[in-house]
């Protein structure tokens, strides 16, 4: 056992058993050694794993294609669809058309509706299914035409016909006036329910929540790794390098890291068009200094460390020192930048589409829904919840991935 | 004002130089040399190369490269941004002279939420290190960064303006009212105060409310971390075991000793968080249809109108510039070290 150390101003012993081990152990080792926030590390790994299937695979959950519109418009979330509905009179048996389906019977509709259609489809329907049962059974019954569902209601009470179709919107506002009638149910007997509603085109919002995970995702990380790709290697040659070399590209990554993030993407997304390449190249040029400027600084504390030195008079050529002695003390801080940069590039992908620029207008992308549903906010919320919940689901697990890997590769500050 | 001082600031204002030629070549290059064809893009594919030069001519986008740059960096410095492509062709000045003091009626609200209670929530999750207290503060800042500001505006109007309407949806003012609302200033609150019409400020405030609340509350989290942690390393320092030695109240401790000494830092994040403040004030406003220099870029960019756009963006950027001259003025004051 090791002498532990005495006053409080001496290396705790956990940090010099960290520095020992190398990255991937500290990782796993980590633990042991801090009181650190395991759980945090836990959460946003499940959650980050559930958001990379979800990305990977919408297919297997997606109940509908995301850009079929599968149901009626903005139908709030598990609320039975009412459509067009079967009425008869309230003293009825009649449970369904299939009652009241023979050509003896008359179904009455207001002349020129789409109810009319309604009723079509749902007999060819029936006498498909019959047909292919092999029952011999055909739904025809006799139309009944009417100016007005007024008229209809009033004949339908009297006994006149045996069945009335309307849509129930058109309907609500005139049953408390015909105490004589009553509805039977949903035309089709289709009552299909959606568990996160409908967007206003009839899309399933269920689906295309999920279906946005991919797209956040490919961008997300997209545009974190060109950064990656591009800030590293020049952070690293511009600290090693030094000279007029270094001090040009400090400032041009200064002024560009200066600039407000969202509006240099603006800018970019503006004059570049809408395409998903074109959304990564903008968000990816935000996030270049974000590498530069730490992966430099590193570059600068570490080369003159005495063990580069010692390379160095070994004989190493530049670039080996580069890569084998300075890259690996580089990385570790490298790796929590990106976790939080993948965060903020969903915030900026989702920003962008939000205010019309980047994607094409049907890709099924959480900021493009943010906006339509902006326009039916009085009437519809969960066009905006859902999709707001999950962006921001998907930025907190991959802050709370940062800020863990932080506390681990930087026990440091778990102690704040 | 002491000889350094002077000195201090003079260098930092020639030092502002190549910074505000550094964003307005970025300007530059982002709009005119990455590909793209702006003209094209505003006159649409069914105007003759005929007609679209004519366009170009008009704009000097004819012209060489470089004689454009000089031409684009006169006209920011200057602040004489040309006319509008788009909605009656006016004076670019004029437009954002107008759209300005809203977004600045907008940020001073969110400024001031965002520094008050970032740094009073801060120090109290330190002074309960470790309690829960902490633990909720902590993920609050968290959530509170992780959530995009337009997706915490349309909950807060779900909320405040739908189901509960206690504020208004959108707008600066009730339209009604706005007929006879003389502003000659653009702040509105500014003017109805100082024409006493109250009815118009009470319109005017709870319009305000909840976009502010909105772009404060997004800018806090950041805030609150930052004040924790400092808070934290000041209260572990010698001269707060002293004064805790002394019997001094240990909220006397934390709130002006220790926070006294972690101003620096603070003011440092304030700087920094403009840049922050700027991106979400685009955001803000569109959500709240608030029409301020963002809302104006947007629609701008919508209609394709080039100049427009170019001139706001430029604008921004020397913004930035300008704040950052701003921070460093007022730190010198602050601490005397920084000036040498």
């Amino acid at each position: 056992m090791e002498e532990k150390p005495t006053t409080p101003d001496a290396v705790p012993q956990w940090q010099l058993d960290l520095d020992k081990v190398g990255f991937v152990r500290r990782l796993f080792l980590a633990r042991k050694w801090y009181g650190g926030d395991w759980w945090f590390v836990a959460v946003s790994a499940v959650l980050l794993l559930f958001i990379i299937l979800l990305g990977a695979a919408p297919q297997w959950f997606a109940p509908y294609d995301p850009r079929a519109e599968v149901g009626p418009a903005l139908l709030a979330p598990g609320e039975v669809p009412l459509g067009y509905v079967l009425v008869v009179p309230a003293g009825s048996t009649t449970t369904s058309i299939k009652d009241i389906g023979t050509n003896k019977n008359n179904i009455g509709f207001v002349v020129g509706s789409p109810a009319s259609q309604a009723l079509r489809k749902t007999t060819d329907e029936l006498n498909a299914a019959e047909k292919e049962a092999g029952t011999g059974i055909t739904y025809q019954p006799r139309p009944r035409r009417y100016e007005t569902n007024e008229l209809g209601l009033a004949d339908l009470a009297s006994g006149k016909i045996d069945g009335f179709v309307a849509s129930m919107e058109e309907l609500e506002p005139l049953l408390p006036n015909f105490p004589g009638v009553k509805v039977v149910g949903n035309l089709s007997g289709n009552t299909r329910t959606f568990t996160l509603g409908t967007n206003q085109l009839g899309q399933d919002v269920l689906s295309r929540v999920i279906w946005g995970t991919r797209i956040a995702l490919i961008v997300g990380l997209s545009s974190a790794i060109a950064a990656f790709l591009l800030g590293v290697p020049l952070g690293l040659i511009s600290g090693f390098v030094g000279g007029p070399f270094d001090r040009i590209l400090t400032m041009l990554m200064d002024s560009l890291y200066s600039f407000p993030g969202l509006i240099l993407a603006i800018a970019i997304a503006a004059v570049l068009g809408a395409g998903i390449g074109n959304v990564i190249v903008a968000i990816a040029v935000l996030y270049i200094p974000t590498y530069f400027r730490i992966v430099r600084g590193q570059t600068l504390s570490v080369k003159n460390d005495l063990y580069v030195e010692a390379a160095r008079s070994l004989g190493t050529p530049p670039w080996q020192i580069l890569t084998k002695y300075i890259l690996p003390n580089v990385i570790p801080s490298v790796v929590i930048i990106f976790s939080v940069n993948v965060a903020d590039a969903i915030l900026t992908e989702a920003g962008l589409s939000f205010l019309g620029l980047g994607l094409p207008p049907d890709t099924p992308d959480w900021g493009i829904d943010l906006a339509r549903g902006q326009d039916y906010i009085r009437r519809a919320w969960w066009l905006i919840t859902y999709p707001g919940l999950m962006v921001s689901l998907v930025t907190l697990s991959f802050s709370m991935l940062g800020e863990s890997l932080a506390e681990i590769l930087n026990p440091r500050l778990a102690e704040l | 004002m002491s000889a350094s001082l002077r000195k201090f600031i003079l260098t930092r204002i020639l030092l502002t130089i190549p910074m505000v030629l550094i964003l307005i070549t970025l300007v530059f290059i982002i709009m005119r040399i990455l590909p793209g064809d702006p003209i094209r893009s505003q006159l649409g594919p069914r105007v003759t190369e005929a007609q679209a030069n004519v366009l170009r001519e008009r704009l000097g986008l004819n012209r060489p490269l470089i004689v454009q740059y000089g031409d684009f960096l006169w006209k920011m410095i200057t602040f004489n941004f040309g006319n509008a492509l788009t909605q009656g062709e006016r004076p670019i000045k004029q437009e954002l002279a107008e759209k300005l003091p809203a977004t600045i009626e907008l940020s001073v609200p969110a400024v001031i939420f965002m520094a008050v209670v970032g740094v009073w929530s801060g120090a109290y999750a330190a002074k309960n290190r470790k309690k829960p207290v902490d633990y909720i503060f902590r993920l609050l800042s968290i959530a509170v960064y992780s959530i995009p500001i337009f997706v915490m505006g349309l909950l807060f109007q779900i909320l405040f303006s739908v189901r509960m309407p206690v504020f208004p949806l959108a707008g600066r003012m009730d339209t009604l009212m706005l007929v006879n609302f003389d502003s000659p200033t653009n702040f509105y609150v500014i003017d109805a105060l100082i024409t006493g019409n109250w009815p118009a400020l009470g319109s005017a405030l709870a319009h305000l409310a909840l976009p502010a609340f909105t772009l404060g509350l997004a800018l806090t989290g950041v805030f609150v971390r930052l004040t924790r942690v400092n808070m934290i390393e000041m209260l572990q320092s010698d001269f707060i075991t002293a004064g805790r030695a002394r019997g001094i109240p240990e909220r006397r401790l934390v709130y002006q000793h220790a926070l006294r000494n972690t101003f620096i830092p603070i003011l440092t994040l304030i700087g920094l968080q403009f840049a922050a403040l700027m991106a979400g004030a685009v955001l803000t406003e569109t959500t709240f249809s608030w029409p301020g220099i963002g809302r104006y870029l947007v629609e701008r960019i919508e209609l394709r109108d080039y100049t427009a756009v170019q001139a706001t963006i430029g604008v921004f950027a020397m913004f930035v510039a300008g704040i950052s001259l701003i921070m460093d003025i007022l730190y010198a004051f602050i601490d005397p070290r920084i000036r040498y």
